[in-house]
């Protein structure tokens, strides 16, 4: 039978990108099936089945895990090979598609089916505009962190396939995680953001002490993180960044460049503060406040504790 | 919104046929390091949060002062509207800074056309690179534009000349190391160069303008100042018909700058009007803002072929005096009332708000300085007489 | 050294206009070169200087988009290679397999560099691409690249972890905005760029087409906003209250 294959270095993800082959699968009359890489994964499910690789490391590099998937796809003929648009994703995906000559449609959600092509949508132009893609079968795609719910469950069976040794002439030779106690921005029900409209890096205690009140977490637009240094990377939400999409994404002293409403614009409702009243933030948002924060977000407090 | 706009990339191609993509790729790559070094930091300029100092030199190695001047001068030898239409971008992202390079490089344009084979060779490089900060000294207490009623005078002692009195509302006083200075001597007005420090050579206090805030504007005061013979510009007694070419040019670039202020101004005019209406104002606001809006494009893009025509003839060797003086006449008094529009249009926003009113305040200075609105006139109207015989 | 880097002229998001229909307006739409491609071409000038050689710059485009080749040159690149085709005709496999063919055409390169991705379309797919297909190692969203003798040490950004790896020449990579502050070329380094040698490839010349079929997009459009856009006046304690009242009704805050 036809198979839509589905690979992430990520188990959360890889349950996402399931749910979306779940739909690729049910337009091309396919199963679905989860790889496995090196060794069995019991955080992923899958409702066709898992197919195991041996040959590769149990965490693979991307240039490993591609060419273990590759070696596979060249005898299994999958339709579709699907992962999620991670930075590994990415890379796995895009490297598969040229080790097999085989499109790969990115950055996906609302993923579709036929009997021929594999097709969704994605956000282009900074999200100024959204893009309808397609790709004739066989194909790769990138699927949209965020966009599916996790497949729970599932009962297929284990399938296993010998695709040899594997390497990779790029060795990790040491992982660090980014900064200890780094928020988790994806699963934030508030997040207060901080732009340039902040002064000096000394005045983020007041939005980091408003995102604890808030019961959120703080990010930040880009100038903050990767020109002025004054948060870690992994607060910066943007293109080239984290994607969010909270409850409330509070944004202060944020003008609002298109590169930034594109990592916050599926919040559920956007709130801003600025003292531009022309700032592009208030067009993305759903109530703004023109004014100093200086002056606003105290009297927010103010007003939170008065509600306590 | 980019400063270099389509507009200006059309008006190059139609002023410079076969130039106007290299034209146009370094006017729009100085227009991208203008919106992102200079523009943000005009509203701290005005503010007086920021030093002018650091956005100039950038501007100085970025190359805009050595723009219209000769390549064996170390110049980029480009045409005079190339470096008018730089003034309007830098007139949009900070008419102060503005203000200051475009004093500064009309002394660079005084010692091309006027200084010896010696001085341009001791300064003129250091001057279009910005190595040397120079500043441009004529009008007085007393006097304005007019030269033959200047007060300073130049006394020739041995191989020296002694400067004595005072010049005032000198832009980059104090902050300069060069002053093309005009002083009266016996055979009339005359030009020096004059180096600083050195004794004799004082500065009053920095003047609190009502704009142009980012800029210094200072008196400069001579006691027994000395300077030697040999930095006497061009000929002595000469000083007043320098000082005149020297302003006509300036003129195009002031109308230039003019423009820029009143093109920011718009721009904050147009987001404005199209947030009201995308905020669910009542359109009738909206449709009152819209005459406002048609005159001051109309205004801007008049204003800019003016200065373009100006600029353009002075390039071809053209007597361009009046045009030039049209050109400011007309942009600083379009400027002015594009941005009272603009505050109109922002309503109690417009009155209350530093980063829109300080366009009215930047553009006010310009229908006075380098030549008063009133004298201009004249001066049009005398040579528009004299060529219609 | 010899350093390859790679440009796109893209679409300039902030100047793109819709129709009355909501889809963007490509045609004639202005173009740039893609934001974080400066931060590609600030890191091979970077190289250069630090191992001496030389920057060649490889692009796909049409003749209109020579001005981004240019801007590259301008920030201190030798020279530039431009296979004509119009970017927005071929997908990233294409565009990928014709660059890696223009690479090795006038290669060998020690180092061939990419952005993580174009800020028009940020598929991220060509750098990975490229080095499959160039046959190289390659790695991804470099923050930091340091190069000593036939091997390279660079620090990989990944979402929640920092990796460093340690590779051989020659390599492709990716490098991501956070890697440098690209330099803004000078007025005089523009008009010289004007002289700098630019080869012109067809890229049907350099890489036969064929073989493959690519990604289609049959459609395009815009987002309507579907936010309130509700501006709340007042003094800022007003203002707060207000604000905070607001909501606590949508039930965001508790």
């Amino acid at each position: 039978m036809k198979a839509v294959w589905v690979y992430s270095e990520s188990d959360a993800v890889s349950n996402e990108v399931a749910s979306a082959a779940v739909d690729v699968a049910k337009g091309a009359g396919a199963e679905v099936q989860v790889l496995e890489l090196g060794a069995q994964r019991p955080g992923v499910f899958a409702s066709g089945g898992k197919l195991l690789l041996k040959g590769p490391p149990s965490s693979p590099t991307p240039g490993a895990a591609a060419e273990a998937i590759a070696r596979a796809a060249r005898e299994l003929q999958p339709i579709a090979i699907l992962t999620g648009a991670t930075r590994t994703g990415r890379e796995v995906a895009s490297r598969l598609a040229a080790k097999l000559r085989i499109g790969c449609i990115a950055e996906v959600s609302k993923l579709g089916a036929d009997g021929e092509s594999i097709f969704g949508e994605r956000n282009v132009f900074a999200g100024k505009a959204v893009a309808r893609v397609s790709c004739p079968f066989p194909a790769a795609a990138t699927v949209k962190v965020g966009a599916y719910p996790r497949l729970a469950g599932g009962n297929g069976g284990l399938q296993e396939k010998d695709v040899g040794a594997v390497s990779d002439p790029v060795k990790v030779v040491a992982r660090e995680a980014k900064s200890a106690g780094a928020v988790d921005l994806k699963s934030a029900k508030v997040i207060v953001s901080a732009g340039r409209g902040v002064k000096k890096k000394e005045d983020l205690a007041i939005l980091e002490e408003l995102a604890k009140e808030m019961h959120g977490a703080l990010g930040c637009s880009r100038p903050l993180s990767a020109d002025l240094g004054w948060l870690p990377e992994e607060h910066h939400i943007g293109l080239t960044g984290v994607t969010v999409k909270p409850e409330l994404y509070l944004a202060v002293g944020i003008s609002g460049q298109l590169q930034h409403v594109a990592g916050m614009k599926d919040s559920k409702v956007v709130a801003s503060i600025n003292t531009d009243k022309d700032a592009p933030i208030f067009q993305a948002s759903d109530y703004g406040v023109v004014g100093d924060l200086y002056q606003v977000v105290p009297a927010i407090r103010k007003a939170l504790a008065a509600r306590a | 919104m980019a400063i270099y706009s389509a507009e200006h990339r059309r008006l190059m191609e139609m002023l410079h046929p076969d130039h106007h993509r290299e034209y146009s790729e370094v006017l729009s790559s100085l227009g991208g390091f203008m919106e992102k070094e200079i523009l943000p930091l005009s509203p701290k300029l005005d503010a007086g949060e920021a030093s002018i100092v650091e956005p100039r030199n950038a501007l100085f190695e970025q190359g805009m002062t050595l723009i219209p001047f000769p390549v064996e001068h170390g110049g980029l030898g480009l045409p005079f509207s190339v470096y008018a239409t730089a003034v309007e971008l830098l007139g949009t992202a900070d008419a102060s800074v503005a203000l200051s390079v475009e004093i500064h490089n009309a002394v660079a344009e005084g010692l091309l056309r006027f200084g010896d084979h010696r001085q341009r060779k001791k300064y003129l490089n250091a001057v279009i690179t910005g190595k040397t900060l120079a500043s441009f000294a004529l009008t007085e207490p007393a006097s304005g534009s007019d030269s033959s009623a200047m007060a300073t005078t130049a006394e020739k002692k041995g191989g020296e000349y002694v400067i004595n009195g005072s010049k005032m509302f000198i832009t980059n006083a104090g902050e300069a190391s060069l002053y093309l200075v005009f002083a009266k001597s016996k055979k009339g007005p005359s030009c020096f160069l004059l180096e600083a420090p050195r004794q004799g050579l004082k500065f009053g206090g920095d003047l609190k303008k009502l704009g142009m805030k980012g800029s210094k504007t200072a008196e400069v005061i001579f006691e027994d100042c000395r300077v030697p013979e040999e930095n006497l510009v061009g000929e002595e007694g000469q000083g007043g018909e320098y000082a005149k070419e020297i302003l006509h040019g300036a003129r195009i670039v002031v109308a230039a700058l003019n423009v820029g202020i009143a093109q920011i101004a718009y721009e904050k005019s147009v987001a404005y009007a199209k947030a009201r209406k995308a905020f669910g104002k009542p359109v009738s606001e909206f449709q009152l803002t819209r005459e406002k809006i048609a005159d001051m494009k109309t205004g801007i893009g008049a204003g800019r072929l003016l200065y373009l025509y100006a600029a353009r003839i002075k390039e071809l060797g053209g007597d361009y005096a009046s045009e030039a003086s049209q050109a400011k006449v007309f942009a600083t008094e379009m400027s002015l009332e594009a941005c009272d529009d603009a505050i109109q249009i922002h309503g109690g926003y417009g009155y209350t708000t530093d980063d829109l009113h300080r366009h009215w305040r930047d553009a006010r200075l310009l229908t006075i300085g380098e030549g008063t609105s009133e004298v201009l006139r004249m001066l049009i109207s005398r040579k528009e007489l004299a060529r219609s015989q | 050294m010899k350093v390859a880097v790679c440009v796109k002229h893209a679409v300039d998001e902030t100047e793109l206009k819709l129709d009355q229909g909501g889809r963007p307006v490509l045609g004639g739409a202005a173009g740039k070169m893609s934001t974080f491609d400066k931060n590609a071409v600030e890191e091979a000038l970077r190289l250069k200087s630090k191992h001496q050689g030389e920057v060649a710059v490889f692009m796909v485009g049409t003749a209109d988009s020579k001005k981004t080749m240019k801007e590259a040159l301008a920030m201190g690149a030798d020279r530039g290679v431009l296979v004509s085709a119009d970017p927005a005709a071929i997908d990233t496999f294409r565009t990928a397999e014709v660059l890696a063919a223009a690479i090795r055409r006038s290669g060998p390169y020690d180092v061939v560099i990419c952005s993580e991705g174009s800020s028009d379309t940020y598929s991220g797919q060509v750098p990975p691409m490229l080095g499959e297909l160039l046959g190289v190692p390659y790695v991804g969203y470099a923050r930091k690249i340091e190069v000593s003798g036939q091997s390279a040490k660079i620090e990989r950004s990944l979402e929640d972890s920092v990796e460093t790896v340690e590779s051989p020449l020659p390599l492709a990579v990716s490098v991501v905005s956070e890697i440098n502050e690209p330099r803004y070329p000078t007025l005089i380094q523009i008009m010289q760029a004007g002289k700098k040698p630019i080869e012109e490839l067809a890229a049907d010349a350099v890489a036969p087409a064929g073989g493959y079929r690519q990604v289609s997009v049959p459609s395009m459009s815009s987002q309507p906003s579907t936010r309130k856009h509700v501006m709340i006046e007042g003094t800022p304690e007003e203002a707060a209250a207000k604000l905070v009242d607001a909501l606590v009704k949508e039930g965001v805050l508790k």
